[in-house]
């Protein structure tokens, strides 16, 4: 056993795909020890807010000291924030089509172009050919550049209980700065907000970890199922053999997903957790466990130490337990890892189908890339809520794929180098 | 197979090619040129009112196949179709023909036209076939209008009042679900003479129209068929109300300014009736700008996202999350009606219903403590992605966003009423009051010794109502009431809800279904269809009051506003009806959801319907299709002409 242990480990393609898998696995246990929100805790009043650091600004302007730093480039990111290089072409297209020689326009000087956008635009005025698109953009844009040249510092004011007047409480200078770790309430948003607003690193990882034990569950019952039909028909064979190999053919035959779907959707949602997935998924995907252990059982049952078995009057189980499994133990091992990774697709094939576990209440990897597809992140470039599921997805099947193919190459001879 | 499917391909390449290469040089143009004023295409002279002979649309002249319509004389839109066409018949209900068929309270006049077309956003009713206004005689039971003498069918003959007394004979004979909508309010129309049409209401016991307003909804809502084809149409499928629904009518005659020019499994388009009577002076002067309509039929709504974006998609008839991004991330020229958010008008309240006869639910508190709860600014700002208004820019009650109706009830007598939702605290005391507490200290209330718990439900896949369900349950756990969400299939879930002769079995204790949008017998039509007993008992009803909630007051009100002619005292009613409404919460609107979604892309067309486009009477964000939203079709220019 050790020894095997040792050979196994001596596998770099086993070692890659075993540490990939064992970081997730870390990473699924530790994280929500540290970050303790609920994962499916609606934060965010909005959909798909980018990864960031989100500062409460309350919070940032009440921070007990403000900092000042004179920072040069200060009022010019200021400005760069609220006015493109491209906003700046538009305005002068609109003053130049607006009457304003071309000549006395100069982008670059942003005083002056405001100054002239200022004398000219008209926000009711839609120039002739303009499209109603366009005069809105310039709508935004004369709402985004109000008091941007402004040094006047920003009042915080309060109404006075009594008169209901606004009074001044403080100013915040534009030097003014906070620092972060002052800020009373700082969330980090890894991976942004999804489409219901919340968070999607904790969600992606409490999905992860509800995929890894449907895949487990999954892959359990498959190859437990696929192990011991397959270990009976092959060894007892005759009756036995004919009726458990024609079950097996007869679910062959038919597309396990196609199977997978019909039965989620006659179990109805409400019954759909994710443990029941998990079982509906292990319960169709034993057939080819199965036939495969049958035939490695029918090439072992004629060994010569079977025989010796069935002499000495050793009963079925015994010999079965203690003489033919042990051989094929390397490769139902395999196939287990292989049974999981494909339960853990499987969960996600059928969540984006909108058969998966009911939603919202346990986060599953699936579901996930369900709601994202349903509010089209994919199409308007909200990755976050997509990608970082996908790779995920994809790193645990490529982890438990790479190693099975360092297991094989481990015991099967003929791949040995 | 594989070989047609292969020239399939090669066909749809060239076309792809072909569309991009017109395509390219549409890209958002800034406007370069100053003032060049260039006069509307108006110029035709006054048409002689029998001009359209038997000139037949000439279908067949146009050398256009439909896999390379000329860009810049075709109409894109999205959000109509889905699947093939099934047929063109305007008696049957099951053509799923998305561009040309609609009959609601706005009409969809592509093709087939009604008298009268229906303005949501100020309330009235403009002529259409019709020549003027109608007009109720004096014991308001019977209706009289014209019809315009210019008012010609597809195929060059009169449109006739005996057409629409036809059309009407025909609905009643053959039980069509318009018939069997309208019988019980309309005794029957008569022609008077070829231009006069009499519509004669049903009468009640004491001699007066059952229901004046339905009469009147008639008018815009209904199309009128041609006698002629309509007795060919009896003829072919003798007599056998089965198959005349069931035929596809593809040689209709029609009036409207579009027919079909190609329909099958990829798309549908509709083509311009040069001859069209319309361009008479008596009704638009012109021929609408697009000679094609055009809608590609999407495999879903991502598909019809993608197509909007990229230009290929004028007109977006469907839900697209996050709006904005469009223009404000992607800097595409699309916009929606409005700028800001809701972007469009909201006409339907989603709604969520209590079942009245469930443990606790009979309870006005409970009720109220749940409703005034939910997180509503969530639902807004994440199931409908901030495209509908809030309950803070309008205010609770039973009339939707549009000018029209909110100005039929007074706001501020029922101000106290008005919840804003998130007041969890209010909600626990309310409960707290009314003697709904956790009395074994479980964590959830009881109510007579039993824990109230309930399922909150809506239909599997309708991501938007799913999600603002799930944002109900989250707030029953704060207040201690235990709500768990369940979404079975539509197909189970519509059985079940619309089987109102027994009570809702377990699991549809809060359970969301629509309310009616905008159109000339709202907002009375949505309220009976909220508040109305008379739906309860019936064993397939489709109309509202799922909850089954009964009460004398509203029913007797219902009665009385169809006859009411006074403003005043109709706001007054009204009034009290929303305070019974806020008062007694049977159900509880979730958001405002808009009658059509309605995203323009003007890379080729522009002069949308917008705010403060200048169109008087305003034309409403209808897709150009629907009602007086027809109008904007004449308005339309090109980009680059």
């Amino acid at each position: 056993m050790q020894h095997t242990l040792r050979q196994v480990f001596r596998s770099g393609k086993f070692i890659v795909g075993f540490s990939i898998l064992m970081t997730i696995l870390l990473i699924v246990i530790i994280y929500p020890w540290v970050v303790r929100h609920p994962p499916l805790q609606i934060i965010g009043q909005g959909t798909f807010f980018p990864p960031g650091i989100y500062v409460n600004v309350y919070d940032a302007i009440h921070a007990p000291t403000l900092y000042t730093l004179n920072l040069e480039d200060a009022a010019a990111n200021r400005i760069g924030n609220k006015l493109r290089q491209e906003d700046r072409v538009a305005m002068k297209e609109w003053l130049v089509a607006f009457g304003v020689p071309e000549d006395e326009i100069d982008i670059d000087d942003t005083e002056k172009l405001l100054a002239l956008w200022e004398a000219n635009y008209n926000p009711d005025l839609r120039l002739p050919g303009m499209t109603f698109a366009r005069h809105r953009y310039f709508q935004r844009v004369n709402a985004s550049i109000d008091g941007l040249l402004s040094t006047e510092p920003a009042i915080i004011a309060a109404p006075n209980s009594e008169t209901g007047a606004l009074e001044q409480k403080a100013l915040i200078r534009q030097t003014d700065y906070a620092n972060v770790d002052e800020v009373a309430n700082v969330r980090i948003l890894a991976l942004g907000t999804d489409n219901f607003g919340r968070d999607v690193l904790t969600q992606l990882v409490a999905a992860t970890a509800v995929s890894l034990v449907i895949g487990l569950v999954a892959g359990l019952i498959a190859t437990t199922i696929g192990l011991t039909l397959g270990l009976l028909a092959g060894y007892i064979g005759g009756l036995v053999d004919d009726v458990l190999m024609f079950f097996t053919n007869l679910f062959t035959v038919i597309p396990t997903f196609v199977l997978l779907i019909l039965i989620s959707f006659s179990i109805g949602q409400d019954k759909r957790g994710a443990i029941t997935i998990a079982m509906v998924i292990g319960f169709t995907s034993w057939v080819w466990t199965a036939r495969a252990v049958r035939s490695q059982v029918l090439s072992l049952r004629n060994r010569d130490h079977v025989n010796l078995s069935k002499l000495s009057g050793h009963s079925v189980p015994r010999i079965i337990l203690v003489d033919i499994l042990p051989y094929i133990a390397s490769y139902v091992v395999m196939a287990f890892i292989l049974q999981v990774s494909s339960g853990i697709l499987a969960e996600a094939g059928l969540s984006i189908l909108g058969l998966g576990p009911r939603t919202t209440e346990t986060p599953t990897l699936g579901l996930m890339m369900n709601w994202a597809m349903i509010y089209q992140a994919h199409i308007l470039g909200k990755w976050w809520a997509y990608l970082p599921v996908l790779v995920t997805i994809a790193l645990v099947s490529f982890s438990m794929n790479l190693m099975n193919t360092g297991l094989d190459q481990v015991f099967n001879p003929a791949l040995r180098d | 197979m594989k070989h047609r499917f292969n020239l399939l391909m090669i066909l749809l390449m060239i076309a792809g090619m072909v569309l991009a290469a017109c395509g390219g040089g549409a890209t958002p143009a800034p406007a370069q040129q100053p003032a060049q004023e260039q006069p509307a295409p108006q110029q035709q002279p006054a048409q002689p009112t029998e001009a359209p002979t038997e000139a037949a649309p000439t279908e067949a002249a146009a050398p256009v196949s439909a896999d390379a319509l000329p860009r810049k004389e075709t109409l894109y839109y999205n959000g109509f179709q889905w699947g093939p066409v099934v047929g063109w018949n305007p008696y049957s209900n099951s053509n799923n023909n998305g561009m040309a068929i609609a009959q609601q309270d706005s009409a969809r006049v592509t093709m087939f036209e009604t008298p009268y077309l229906y303005n949501m956003l100020d309330g009235k009713q403009y002529p259409l076939l019709a020549d003027g206004d109608w007009s109720w005689n004096e014991d308001r039971t019977e209706i009289t209008f014209k019809i315009k003498p210019a008012a010609r069918w597809s195929d060059g003959t009169p449109v006739t009042a005996e057409d629409v007394a036809y059309t009407w004979a025909t609905h009643v004979k053959y039980e069509t679900a318009i018939g069997a909508a309208n019988r019980d309010y309309i005794e029957t129309i008569e022609a008077v003479d070829p231009q006069t049409v009499v519509i004669k209401a049903k009468l009640d016991e004491n001699g007066r129209a059952v229901n004046p307003l339905i009469v009147q909804a008639y008018l815009s809502t209904n199309y009128v068929v041609q006698k002629a084809w309509t007795q060919k149409l009896e003829e072919r499928s003798g007599g056998d109300p089965t198959k005349l629904l069931a035929d596809p009518a593809e040689d209709v005659v029609y009036s409207g300014p579009y027919g079909k020019f190609f329909a099958d499994d990829t798309k549908v388009v509709l083509v311009r009736n040069d001859n069209y009577w319309g361009q008479d002076p008596s009704m638009w002067g012109k021929l609408p700008a697009p000679k094609y309509l055009a809608h590609v039929i999407f495999k879903d709504n991502a598909a019809g996202t993608t197509a909007l974006a990229a230009g290929e998609v004028d007109v977006s008839q469907q839900f697209n999350s996050n709006v904005q991004d469009l223009w404000e991330k992607q800097n595409l020229p699309i916009s929606t009606y409005l700028p800001d958010p809701p972007y469009h008008i909201g006409a339907s309240l989603p709604t969520a219903f209590y079942n009245l006869k469930a443990h606790g639910l009979d309870q006005v508190c409970i009720r109220k403590a749940i409703a005034i709860a939910v997180d509503y600014p969530a639902i807004i700002a994440n199931a409908m992605t901030n495209q509908s208004a809030t309950f803070e820019q309008v205010p609770r009650s039973l009339m939707n966003p549009t000018p029209f109706e909110q100005a039929m009830y007074n706001r501020e007598a029922v101000k106290h009423l008005q919840w804003v939702g998130n007041d969890i605290e209010g909600a626990k005391k309310l409960l707290d009051e009314c003697g709904v507490v956790d009395t074994d200290g479980d964590g959830w209330r009881e109510y007579n010794g039993q824990k109230l718990s309930y399922v909150a439900t809506c239909p599997n896949g309708w991501s938007d109502w799913q999600a603002a369900i799930e944002i109900v349950a989250a707030a029953g756990k704060q207040i201690g009431i235990d709500i768990t969400t369940n979404f079975p299939e539509w197909s189970v879930y519509q059985t079940v809800v619309t089987k109102s002769d027994t009570p809702l079995p377990p699991g549809y204790e809060i359970f969301m279904m629509w309310s009616a949008g905008a159109g000339p017998t709202q907002p009375w039509g949505r309220i009976r269809n909220l508040l109305s007993s008379e739906w309860i008992g019936l064993p397939s009803n489709w109309s509202g009051n799922w909850g089954q909630y009964s009460n004398p007051e509203v029913d007797e009100l219902l009665k009385l506003i169809p006859h009411e002619t006074d403003e005043a005292k109709l706001k007054e009613m009204y009034t009290r009806l929303v305070e019974i409404y806020l008062t007694d919460v049977p159900s509880f609107t979730l958001m405002y959801r808009p009658q059509n979604f309605h995203t323009v892309n003007e890379s080729v067309w522009t002069n949308f319907p917008h705010q403060g486009d200048g169109t008087n009477p305003p034309v409403p964000p209808l897709n150009l299709t629907d009602g007086w939203s027809i109008a904007g079709l004449y308005n339309l220019t090109l980009v680059e002409p």
